[in-house]
């Protein structure tokens, strides 16, 4: 219980330097309705079946939204040394990671819930009952995301390649998640729970389970000098 | 930057000497590995009695399943590598998982030329989303982020903690890969799987023989990857960049 209190903290300190800069949610929702327009040219997304595509397009677009945001948010602390002052706060390194991952899965989450109806009123999908399946896919299946994305991002910052190493991490591990979370969306597009979904549901929340563990084990070894 | 896990290996490197007991394990795996591969290939070739339903083609059979099971057996060496080392410290822990990574995908790499190869006669394509397919797909994927990784972090002890932390993380991602793929894969009710269920005696000795022919060549190659890997460590005690 000791890691909740200071990671609200850092969640809240990253909560107000973006009600004031409002960086992240105007690039980050920008960016992803740019990619879910463009997408939604580039593919046939009308027609039977459209379900499927619809879910594929719409993750696409989620998972650059969680990359860039989660890139920016590393890279704010790494300006004026401000990750090394959170990491020599009394704070414990569990904390620092969590409270970075409550304010990547919050903007993240923040930005799907607005561009989900622009996307259902855009590619004209009625879920009607699936969309409680809906919300609770996009919540899984980004906490997968960021959940190893901010873990890969205390490494990306730090690398020669900065932002364009973050993708090359985060992508081939993170397929299984992305995967479940384009086949629960799908059943939310088709408007409601298909035979499979309770087990992709699973699936999902295993992979957040077991990754969440294994990034609260291993940050301070990345984070460590 | 200077820790202890970068003084570590310069002893344990010079208690090692230049030859010693690991060279001549080296010239021991190289000799078995150039005496058991043109067995295993005559094997192949001659003793293994041609498939009655797949013909020649089957026979690739015994390089790919071979190059499979050393491709998984390098990676789960890169996993434990990277658990000693995130928890000793000692460079040469790191040293065997990169090595054992950088074998790994060149094995996984077989893999995936030699399975296309046999698919195309067999299944009449070269390429299909199938679990075991996807599977290996995705571990040379990450295995060659893992590469990259390394080739962008220029602090030797900032690498290993970061590949480490790379190496068990991709590690365990591998059985999730597998079930998203089959039950994904099951919704596509083709079923082109081919199970060597009853092997005749022939086959399972000539596979036999490739598992252990393929053994002695990952033991080389993995000994040869972690003497440069030894050198380089010296060359970067003693501040030469690479």
């Amino acid at each position: 219980m000791s890691w909740l209190a200071p990671a609200f903290t850092i969640a809240g300190k990253d909560l107000r330097l973006e009600l004031k800069t409002r960086d992240v949610v105007a690039s980050v929702g920008l960016f992803v309705l740019l990619v879910v327009v463009t997408a939604s040219f580039a593919f046939p997304t009308g027609g039977a079946g459209r379900e499927g595509v619809a879910a594929g397009v719409l993750w696409m677009a989620f998972l650059f939204a969680a990359l860039l945001g989660m890139g920016r948010s590393m890279a704010i602390e790494k300006e004026d040394a401000c990750l090394e002052g959170l990491l020599v706060s009394p704070a414990p390194r569990e904390a620092v990671f969590l409270g970075k991952l409550f304010s990547n899965l919050g903007f993240t989450f923040a930005v799907e819930l607005v561009i989900l109806p622009v996307f259902i009123v855009l590619l004209q999908l009625h879920p009607a009952g699936g969309t409680v399946l809906l919300i609770l896919g996009a919540f899984l299946g980004t906490l997968g995301l960021v959940t190893v994305g901010t873990l890969f991002s205390a490494m990306a910052v730090n690398t020669r390649g900065r932002e364009a190493i973050l993708p090359l991490l985060v992508m081939p591990v993170s397929v299984p998640a992305m995967v479940a979370a384009v086949k629960v969306t799908e059943a939310g597009f088709a408007g409601g729970a298909a035979e499979s979904t309770t087990a992709w549901l699973l699936l999902l929340l295993g992979y957040d389970a077991l990754f969440l563990l294994v990034a609260l084990a291993t940050f301070h070894y990345v984070t460590e000098e | 930057m200077k820790t202890d896990a970068l003084q570590q290996p310069v002893g344990e490197l010079r208690a090692d000497g230049a030859g010693g007991s690991e060279g001549s394990r080296r010239r021991l795996w190289a000799i078995l590995t150039l005496v058991s591969l043109p067995v295993l290939l005559g094997m192949a070739f001659l003793y293994a009695p041609e498939d009655a339903n797949q013909g020649a083609a089957q026979r690739i059979f015994y390089i790919h399943v071979p190059s499979a099971w050393i491709g998984f057996l390098a990676f789960f060496v890169v996993f434990v590598g990277s658990i000693a080392f995130l928890a000793t410290g000692k460079r040469s822990w790191d040293d065997l998982a990169s090595s054992s990574a950088e074998v790994g995908v060149i094995f996984t790499t077989a893999v995936l030329v030699t399975g296309p190869l046999w698919g195309r006669p067999v299944w009449g394509v070269y390429w299909t989303w199938d679990p075991r397919l996807t599977s290996f797909l995705m571990l040379w994927l990450i295995y060659l982020s893992y590469i990259v990784l390394r080739g962008y972090v220029p602090e030797p002890t900032r690498r290993a903690k970061y590949s480490a932390v790379l190496g068990i993380v991709g590690f365990l991602d591998v059985p999730i890969v597998y079930l998203s793929a089959r039950w994904w894969r099951s919704e596509h009710p083709t079923q082109f799987v081919v199970e060597g269920g009853d092997l005749p005696s022939q086959m399972l000795v000539t596979l036999i023989v490739g598992v252990v022919a393929f053994t002695f060549l990952f033991l080389y190659l993995l000994s040869v990857r972690r003497s440069v890997a030894r050198l380089r460590a010296q060359r970067e005690l003693e501040g030469v960049s690479r």
